[in-house]
């Protein structure tokens, strides 16, 4: 089923508006063609009407849609040639798993046995070939939501839609489950766009994650780069944990230096693109290591005030000058008590600075 | 491929009813036939073609020949829509013109032009991106929008015009005035007013004790309640009122016992001294409507509140109880408070119904005279006084429509009732036991007499004379069924049985197309339909009746006096059923169903067929039932339409009934009766469950 057809998918300029709501307000994007990418954020912030506008399922109030170099805004949802699997499946009721799957094959009067053969090789690429006969009660929650994507490859479309896929999964599947549509879609090449409002799912599945907030995109990137160099507050802590706490910054003579709560952080030589004064930055749980000793000068100083004991790890809130810090440690490295005065060691390139807020 | 698909299948459908549109001009009588399709002589039928009598109208499929270019493809979409739609408005408004400036009705033929202009108009609108530029429900839209605007706009429009038109045909737009501060009509309105609230009331009150009774009750008896979904359906609305004549009218029975015991001569009376009593007319009057119409109407609350007391959460009643409130405190303090918005929403309707009830203060009116009495009287007989026929209908129309509306805005939303999808446990906590005891006896009363209610009614048909002549007989039931299928009782039944069962299927079919559209599409026009099953929902019956009266007697639009009308009527006044049942089946149904099946290259047909008809199924054999049963029974509309060649059941019966024929009568309600529910407990054998009660 591979193909090197693969399309990408771009929105110009496109509003959804809901009577006086504007649940999409003049917004571009673009979708590479072959990748996964993710539209995350938190309920209501538009990434499912987003998916819906790409499906042809809603009708934008403004803008157009491309798939590749064909304009297909005024195409029906019918017309479109996309793929969805649904946050609820949607298999019929009615129809066993063949008939689900041959539906569309059907519509489009293929013959009998040529149906019989695509669903067969759809339901190997989904493991679940022998389950044609069953219907979608006598499947569980898993395989069901196997159907619905062979149900949706099963046409081949230039586009494949992942309305929340997993959300209705319990947690130790999902992660296999994630990782086998992974694979599907890497496999198969085609373009997919995939709805969540789970970060973990969203870097582990995507090749590209486009975070959305009120209904505009923060930010859009690889995992990593949005983990590494988020672009706001909001997605600083939407991916991952995250401390945002202010601090000053100062650039003398080509070497820059940060204030955070009465500590100088020397950064060297390091590029920044923010003028000096106040700035925002993202300090991640992970990058410090509590120590009881430590330079009084260089390092931050703080007072455990509530630990809670995870297993692996240690999660610890530390009251500090700078503000109150979130920190996870490992708990190999040792237990502090409550009231406990530690020392936060961190390498000075883990600092993350939040490009200055947009107007 | 598949744009190639979807493209040659929107050419040979513009094509098709291109044709169908020539077709029936060419071979379909263009002008109405005097006697009727069938009763037509071959010459009659000939000069009613549009090519042999009006030259005139062959403009009009030379005009559809101009649409022969669009069964072929090239041209850019937009133009291609805009044309259509264009044409076909036009050459609507030439063929409207060609009926209305002469004063002709339409025949078969030009109304099957009128179809297939619509359908090539709903081509042009999807191909302008119409709803998505879907065909088939730009179709649906437009037939639909066209049967409200002709079968309910249309007629309703013609009360208003008819109430400003003198008798001499003049213009007199303060005409509504006049009639309404006329002598005689303020009391009508209060009397209709002062009768719907207290039955309003009444049936409230009933209704949920009744409701408490069989929902919270320990007793056996509860289970009896299930009757009250049954009875109300199969029974045509006036019988209810006829057994209170046979039970307390002059020659009732209760007059009768009366008359032995304290009348002259009687068992308590010395020879030869007057009596203490004497026969009365006491049930005919406000007594006798309210009494009838809180037996027929109360069901109905009951249900509502039934519907409303069985959906709250026990968990909220064990909390009460689990705080140290008594069963009473509990009863008053949570769950009737709970309870009041269906309280209301009872209420209400036990208003509307009870102003919009026509067979029982028909029957059992006497003095008192009410609106819906009043508007037929105005013209049935020898009055004829359309305007103030008119002027009463638009009294009537606005009390239940202004009702209605009410109880639309602050009803449907105010239920205090959450529905979490959490799955609720807990036992229902029982009624007080003082509270139970009482109950129970005033159950037993009314139960018994709703027996004896519908004891009377068999029983009348097979005696003699009711009140005189008690020697058991079967001359009733011999003139109705034993004197051949062309006289008694068998062609009303026959036509009854007829009409319903065309009628029935197209209503489930129509009131699930009309559910589908206003639940599941957004589109321009969707206040229009919205506001026509408004309408629909609102309007009595017999407002229905005079309405088409007035606009279907003359051109262009002619029906009265035809099968057509009362089937349309039937289905009209069944509607509410159908609609209701979609789109309380419609809302069990994920959208996302509809989506995914769209997603996979279907279109709304399709996807209606393959997907949403097989899981209708049920709703759609129980809308059709329960349509069937309602048009056998239904009469305040039909009484206005149905004449001698088109008699339906109900109006044979009150005809009957107005000739003094009460033995006849009442044997004719029996079998009617009896059908039904033998009708009715197939269908629900059929079905597995109770689905028609669950309609109601």
């Amino acid at each position: 089923m591979s193909r090197n057809s693969s399309i990408k998918v771009t929105l110009k300029n496109i509003s959804k508006h809901f009577g006086s709501t504007r649940v999409i307000d003049n917004l571009d994007i673009e979708f590479k063609a072959g990748t996964l990418t993710t539209l995350l954020g938190p309920s209501g912030c538009g990434k499912t009407t987003l998916l819906r506008l790409v499906s042809g399922l809603e009708p934008p109030t403004g803008g157009e849609i491309w798939f590749g170099e064909q304009d297909v805004s005024d195409y029906s949802a019918t017309q479109r040639d996309v793929g969805m699997v649904f946050q609820s499946y949607a298999l019929f009721p009615h129809m066993n798993v063949e008939k689900n799957i041959g539906y569309g094959l059907g519509v489009l009067k293929e013959k009998k046995e040529k149906i019989r053969d695509a669903v067969t090789k759809v339901l190997q690429t989904v493991n679940l070939d022998g389950y044609q006969k069953r219907y979608p009660d006598e499947l569980s929650g898993g395989q069901q939501q196997r159907v619905a994507v062979a149900r949706a490859l099963v046409l081949e479309p230039k586009v494949l839609l992942f309305d929340e896929p997993l959300s209705n999964i319990d947690s130790k599947l999902r992660r296999s489950m994630r990782d086998d549509i992974r694979n599907l879609q890497q496999k198969t090449g085609i373009t997919s766009i995939y709805v969540t409002h789970d970060q973990a799912e969203a870097l582990s599945v995507s090749d590209e994650v486009v975070v959305m907030h009120n209904g505009a995109i923060e930010q859009q990137g690889t995992p990593r780069d949005l983990y590494r160099r988020p672009g706001s507050a909001f997605v600083a802590n939407f991916i991952g944990d995250s401390n945002v706490v202010d601090g000053v910054l100062e650039v003398e003579a080509g070497r820059s230096a940060i204030l955070l709560g009465g500590t100088r952080i020397d950064l060297g030589e390091r590029q920044i693109d923010n003028l000096p004064g106040k700035i925002q930055l993202s300090l991640r749980p992970e990058m410090f290591q509590l120590r009881e000793t430590g330079d009084r000068e260089r390092h931050v100083v703080g007072t455990v005030i509530h630990s809670a004991y995870l297993g692996a790890v240690t999660e610890y809130f530390i009251s500090t000058p700078m503000g109150d810090i979130f920190t996870t440690s490992p708990s190999s490295d040792g237990q502090y008590e409550k009231g406990k005065e530690v020392f936060l060691h961190f390498h000075p390139d883990q600092l993350i600075i939040l490009p200055p807020a947009r107007a | 491929m598949q744009a190639l698909l979807g493209e040659r299948r929107f050419r040979v459908g513009i094509f098709s009813w291109l044709l169908i549109g020539v077709l029936s001009y060419l071979v379909l009588p263009w002008f109405g036939l005097e006697y009727g399709l069938f009763d037509s002589t071959m010459d009659e039928y000939w000069d009613a073609l549009g090519w042999r009598s009006h030259p005139l109208s062959l403009g009009i499929p030379i005009l559809l020949l101009l649409f022969i270019p669009f069964s072929r493809p090239g041209r850019s979409r937009k133009i291609e829509g805009r044309l259509l739609v264009v044409l076909a408005l036009a050459i609507t408004i030439v063929l409207a013109a060609d009926f209305i400036i002469p004063n002709r009705s339409m025949g078969l033929g030009s109304g099957v032009i009128l179809i297939s202009l619509a359908a090539l108009f709903s081509y042009g609108i999807a191909r302008l991106g119409f709803l998505q530029g879907d065909v088939f429900i730009s179709g649906a839209v437009t037939v639909i929008i066209l049967i409200i605007s002709v079968f309910v706009f249309y007629p309703v429009l013609q009360i208003f015009y008819k109430v400003i038109v003198a008798k001499d045909g003049s213009l007199d737009p303060f005409q509504f005035f006049d009639i309404v501060s006329s002598f005689g009509i303020g009391r009508v309105v209060l009397n209709t007013l002062y009768l719907a609230i207290s039955v309003g009331a009444a049936t409230t009150l009933l209704g949920l004790v009744f409701a408490l009774y069989s929902i919270r009750s320990t007793s056996p008896l509860r289970h009896l309640m299930r009757i009250f979904y049954i009875l109300p359906i199969i029974t045509p609305p006036f019988v209810v009122g006829m057994s209170l004549i046979l039970l307390f009218g002059r020659a009732g029975v209760l007059n009768d016992i009366l008359m032995y015991f304290f009348g002259s001569g009687g068992f308590f009376i010395p020879d030869g001294a007057a009596g203490i009593f004497e026969r009365s007319g006491y049930i005919y009057g406000f007594k006798g409507i309210f009494l009838a119409q809180v037996l027929s109407l109360t069901p109905v609350s009951y249900m509502v509140i039934v519907g409303m007391l069985s959906a709250i959460n026990p968990a909220m009643e064990e909390a009460s109880l689990t705080m140290r409130a008594s069963r009473w405190i509990t009863l008053k303090k949570v769950t009737l408070p709970l309870l009041a918005p269906g309280l209301a929403n009872a209420f209400l309707l036990g208003v509307i119904s009870s102003a919009a009830d026509f067979g029982n203060p028909l029957v059992l009116g006497g003095e008192y005279d009410v609106l819906s009495t009043e508007i037929y009287f105005s013209i049935a007989g020898a009055q004829l006084d359309f305007a103030k026929a008119a002027a009463l209908g638009i009294l009537l129309l606005v009390l239940s429509l202004t009702i209605f509306l009410i109880q639309k805005k602050y009803l449907s939303k105010k239920s205090f009732v959450t529905v979490t999808g959490i799955q609720t446990s807990g036992n229902v906590t029982p009624l007080p036991i003082r509270l139970q005891k009482f109950l129970t006896v005033f159950v037993c009363c009314w139960l018994a007499l709703i027996g004896i209610l519908y004891i009377s009614i068999f029983l009348g048909g097979f005696v003699r004379q009711w009140g005189a002549d008690y020697t058991l007989t079967l001359m009733h039931h011999k003139e109705l069924w034993s004197n051949g299928f062309s006289s008694g009782g068998w062609p009303s039944l026959t036509n009854s049985l007829m009409f319903s069962f065309i009628a029935a299927p197209l209503t489930a079919i129509f009131g699930i197309l009309i559910a589908y559209i206003l639940t599941r599409k957004k589109f321009a026009g969707h206040g229009v339909i919205d506001f026509g099953t408004v309408l629909i929902f609102a309007v009595p019956g017999t407002v229905i009746g005079i309405a088409y009266i007035m606009a279907f007697n003359t051109a262009p639009i002619e029906l009265t006096g035809t099968a057509i009308i009362l089937v349309i009527t039937m289905i009209i006044r069944a509607m509410p059923v159908g609609i209701r049942g979609g789109m309380s089946a419609l809302s069990q149904i994920s959208p996302s169903l509809e989506e995914a099946s769209l997603l996979q290259r279907a279109g709304s047909f399709k996807t209606l067929r393959s997907v949403l008809l097989p899981l209708l199924r049920s709703t759609i054999i129980s809308s059709t039932a329960y349509s069937f049963i309602r048009s056998m029974t239904t009469v305040s509309a039909v009484i206005f339409l149905a004449s001698a060649g088109t008699n339906v059941a109900t109006t044979y019966i009150l005809s009957r009934v107005e000739s003094g024929d009460n033995g006849v009568a009442v044997a004719y309600g029996s079998v009617l009766i009896l059908t039904m529910l033998v009708f009715t407990l197939l269908v629900q054998a059929v079905t597995g469950r109770s689905r028609i009660e669950k309609q109601m």
